[in-house]
């Protein structure tokens, strides 16, 4: 017997070591993916260039790559991983694979907070003030979530139910906003809801990274209560997990990190919900491995999807939002056809 | 030993539970009888609070149970719930390892591997190890459910009818199985049950409930009688003893009963 | 998320009715006032999409749905016609003064056809392309001629303002318009022709990082001015690029389109000015010509395309070639046709100020 379970715990180890690797693979996907998307643009640096002027200063080289090229593909990897996992956590504190920042209404509070600042504070339409609209209003959004959940109980339908029903509120507002438009404000509202990638600095990306890498390792943390809650609240409970304030906070976190991520960029649409299923079908659903792997996917899609964007019709530039989504849905469903088991 | 005392549970402004006592004691089997209703899950989940109690204690080894953490709770009380619910995305190994969240932090130790391994063995379900949890059977995945209790390494085990959807061989497999983990390990078990057969054969004490209420309490042979059997179910049976066991066979409903179903 | 896309398609409306002009629409009149049992006369005309449209002769009752339509109405003295009036004209009732007050009938965008039946007009006019083809087939049930004029593209323009001259029979005020215009017009062509020299302009749209390509009203301007437009080899009227495709082509000049409500009320220029700073501080745009030099400008979109595309070409020659225009004053130009043919004291601010370092 003693033998047996020898070979059981093996068998255990070496899954999870199997899953530590496509982790790792990730990783160097990324990696990869960056160094791509840093050594392609239009005016033609090559990877030596690239190379030479991160080390040197190059002058006008130097400026293309460290303010123009590294921000943009960092900003790329940043709101991929924010929104990859920030899906992963929704999914399964909601247990249900539909869940994502954008179904739950978030995205769509994001985008009418920024489009009640490009009409009535709309200026010089400064960066800055619209993100603060778009996360304020995700926030609102994801705290209208809360307060509909806690008002009935915390389960997983009242808040889908809620995100949805605020979707279609935030959008039929934002379109009401966008009819009261001028043409100048239609178009900044149009682009934004095809997500961007151009305006993000530095200071931008400082506070994106904050935004995804402080709830990052709370949500971590929780890695075994998810899994533990993918069995049910009940079980969950009686397994010493409180459900409740588990998916209070994690709604919170989740939400911080999508509002950080798309209150820079615009809307960039289905990695939060396709990045999960990828990493699930691939190694599972143990949320040690799946939250992390989880947001690598979702960085190297953005990443990938940007150099696509920038790339396919040059120099044309396809907006990000609606890459991710061109790519990802057709892929998503080859996934969907093809995958041998019920992974969900 | 787990004590119920004079616990009340509320749905709502609906009376569910009302006045219950009872309690558990390691190497027995208490099993919770009554019609559909009378609050048997209730009873349980309460007393892993799952629900939350509206009055009265529990006490685990004379220590309040409302003052444990969940995750202590957890160490204390393993709960078996009647179904697996669809579609978990695990192995049967990895969800059997989730039984030992209330010991382990971030990555399960060898022990806690070990221990996983060794109740699948325990429970010859080894060869499952591998595989998806939504695969199995009825009758494994209630074998299943009982092995994550298990990983608990709990004092007691709180099981949700564990024989409602399993064949008549698997409703006996899985009761040995209980009865046999009872003895060898000193595990204290409460169980709701519905055969009122396999409930007489399989405890040491039964509490019959109606209507939220203990009815009657001791032995299994002191609580199936036909009269309190024709006082709670509303129908009418014969009891003959079997192997020392009270073994009940309905004959008819009673008329004037006919609220209850 | 379904709003979003039904606005995708209002915004790309304009754009494509502009490219629409270009493949060679004509809006020529072809016939005299034909011969009917009644008293009432009829005019045959072709509009802005090639097609024919029988309009009672002399418009009494004319409902306009653009801001475009009404100057060149304003203009033809013929503000009496009016009967009705799109619903966006309440923002700007300094500019519109007594015709804010009209009925509205709605938005340009999305007019109201009943609110326009009631009315009893004996022509809508429209952009050739905005509201779509919906409008006919509702309007013609109703028996309302609609008439697709589009006003846009300065050498489209003389045409179109005689068209609905002659609809409302003011051909003299079309005549005046006209030759001032044309005035104007061919005295910059005559002087870009006689440079040699082409600078490279970056236009940029409403949005940042988008370019104004072929098709657009932006870049029809620039070639008039005597620019050469970067993005003239995209493809799209609206296309967006990278910061570094910008950094890459190197223009001398870079010249935006904004519009704050409107310039006419505006007082001062801090708007415009706080838009061509932030286009000055750009990351990595402090090695491009335009931004080293401070020739970057903003200008609004009352100039920008429209009846008054004419005086936005003013400023642009003036960026893009500044010693051969040095003598000329969009400013009077525009106060000519605001206090001439608007009839409105002239007043507002239309583009940034000159960047000094």
């Amino acid at each position: 017997m003693n033998a047996n379970s020898e070979i059981l715990c093996d068998s255990y180890k070496k899954q999870n070591w199997i899953k530590k690797l496509f982790l790792y693979f990730v990783i160097l996907l990324l990696i990869v993916a960056m160094a791509v998307g840093i050594s392609i643009g239009a005016s033609g640096l090559g990877p030596w260039d690239v190379l030479s002027s991160l080390i040197k200063d190059t002058g006008r080289n130097h400026s293309i790559v460290w303010m123009l090229r590294l921000p943009r593909v960092i900003m790329a990897a940043i709101v991929g991983f924010g929104l990859g996992l920030a899906g992963a956590v929704f999914q399964a504190i909601l247990r249900n694979p539909l869940a994502s920042p954008f179904t739950l209404g978030i995205g769509s509070g994001a985008g009418f907070g920024a489009v009640t600042v490009i009409l009535f504070f709309g200026g010089g339409f400064q960066t800055y003030l619209i993100a603060s609209g778009a996360f304020l209003f995700s926030l609102i959004s994801a705290f209208l979530i809360l307060v509909v959940a806690k008002m009935k109980r915390a389960s997983s339908e009242t808040m889908i139910l809620t995100g949805i029903a605020q979707m279609f509120l935030f959008s039929s507002l934002t379109s009401l906003f966008q009819y009261m438009g001028t043409m100048e404000q239609i178009q900044e509202v149009v682009f934004w809801f095809f997500g961007s990638l151009s305006k993000a600095g530095w200071r931008e990306i400082g506070l994106a990274s904050a935004m995804v890498l402080i709830p990052f390792p709370m949500l971590l943390r929780h890695a075994w209560d998810f899994n533990l809650l993918s069995a049910g609240d009940e079980s969950a409970l009686a397994l010493g997990v409180d459900v409740s304030r588990l998916r209070m906070s994690s709604v919170v976190a989740a939400s911080l990190m999508t509002a950080g991520c798309i209150c820079f960029t615009g809307v960039i649409g289905f990695v939060g919900l396709v990045s999960p299923h990828i990493t699930r079908m691939v190694i599972g659903s143990d949320h040690r491995f799946l939250l992390p792997t989880s947001g690598l996917v979702g960085a190297v899609v953005v990443v990938a999807a940007d150099i696509l964007g920038r790339t396919l019709w040059a120099p044309h530039v396809i907006p990000i939002g609606i890459v991710t989504s061109f790519i990802g849905v057709p892929f998503f469903f080859y996934l969907l056809v093809k995958r041998s088991k019920e992974y969900w | 030993m787990l004590q119920v005392i004079d616990l009340f549970f509320d749905y709502g402004s609906t009376r569910i539970l009302e006045g219950i006592g009872a309690r558990i004691e390691g190497g027995r089997v208490l099993s919770v009888v009554g019609p559909n209703g009378a609050g048997k899950t209730t009873l349980l989940k309460c007393i892993v609070r799952i629900l939350k109690l509206a009055r009265g204690s529990i006490l685990i080894e004379d220590r309040d149970a409302t003052c444990i953490s969940r995750r202590e709770l957890a160490k204390y009380l393993g709960y078996v719930p009647q179904n697996m619910p669809a579609k978990i995305p695990m192995t049967v190994f990895e969800m059997v390892l989730t039984g030992r969240k209330p010991y382990l932090s971030w990555r399960p130790s060898e022990q806690d591997l070990w221990i996983t391994a060794n109740i699948l063995h325990e429970m010859d379900i080894q060869d499952l190890a591998m595989r998806d949890v939504e695969q199995l059977s009825g009758g494994q995945a209630q074998k299943v459910l009982l092995a994550r209790a298990l990983a608990q390494e709990p004092r007691y085990l709180l099981l949700d009818e564990p024989t409602s959807n399993l064949d008549l061989r698997h409703q006996l497999e899985v009761l040995d199985m209980i009865a046999t983990l009872v003895k060898n390990k000193g595990i204290g078990a409460m169980m709701a049950m519905h055969d009122l057969n396999l409930a007489a054969r399989f405890s040491d004490t039964i509490l019959m409930l109606k209507e939220g209420k203990v009815f009657s309490i001791g032995t299994p042979s002191e609580v199936i009688t036909p009269k309190n059997i024709r006082e709670v179910y509303g129908v009418e049976v014969a009891v003959r003893r079997d192997n020392g066991y009270p073994h009940i066979q309905a004959l008819h409903c009673v008329i004037d009963h006919s609220d209850s179903d | 998320m379904p709003s979003v896309l039904y606005d995708i398609n209002m915004l790309h409306q304009r754009p494509l009715k502009k490219r629409l002009l270009i493949v060679g629409l004509t809006a020529a009149l072809l016939l005299a006032p034909q011969a009917s049992s009644a008293k009432e006369a009829a005019v045959t005309i072709k509009d802005a999409l090639g097609r024919t449209v029988h309009v009672p002769y002399p418009v009494r009752r004319i409902v306009a749905l653009n801001s475009d339509v009404l100057e060149i109405v304003r203009t033809l003295k013929a503000e009496e016609y009016i009967v009705g009036v799109f619903s966006e004209i309440v923002r700007e009732p300094e500019f519109w003064g007594g015709l804010a007050k009209k009925p509205k009938v709605g938005s340009w965008r999305d007019p109201d056809l009943e609110a326009i039946t009631a009315l009893a007009p004996d022509v809508v006019v429209a952009y050739g392309r905005n509201p779509g083809p919906a409008l006919e087939q509702k309007a013609n049930l109703l028996g309302i001629q609609v008439l697709r004029l589009d006003f846009y593209k300065p050498n489209k323009l003389e045409e179109e303002v005689r068209t609905l001259g002659l609809l409302l029979d003011r051909r003299q005020e079309a005549e005046r318009f006209c030759e001032w215009h044309q005035r104007h017009l061919k005295m910059i062509q005559e002087r870009v022709t006689r440079t040699s020299h082409r600078p490279k302009v970056y236009i940029e749209s409403y949005s940042d990082y988008h370019a104004a390509g072929p098709g657009s009203g932006g870049h029809e301007m620039c070639i008039l001015a005597g620019g050469s437009n970067i993005a003239d080899s995209l493809s799209i009227p609206f296309p967006r690029i990278t910061p570094e495709w910008v950094l890459d082509k190197n223009p001398e000049v870079i010249v935006k389109a904004a519009s704050y409500g409107n310039g006419f009320s505006l007082k001062t220029p801090a708007h415009f000015n706080q838009r061509r700073d932030a286009i000055l501080r750009r990351p990595a745009w402090h090695h491009i010509p335009a931004v080293i030099s401070g020739n970057v400008h903003v200008m609004d979109s009352a100039i920008w395309t429209g009846p008054r595309a004419m005086i936005g070409v003013g400023h642009m020659v003036r960026w893009f070639h500044p010693a051969f225009f040095s003598d000329l004053n969009p400013e009077a130009l525009h106060r000519t046709y605001l206090e001439t043919f608007q009839g409105v004291p002239y007043k507002g601010i239309f583009v940034s100020d000159d960047f000094k370092r």
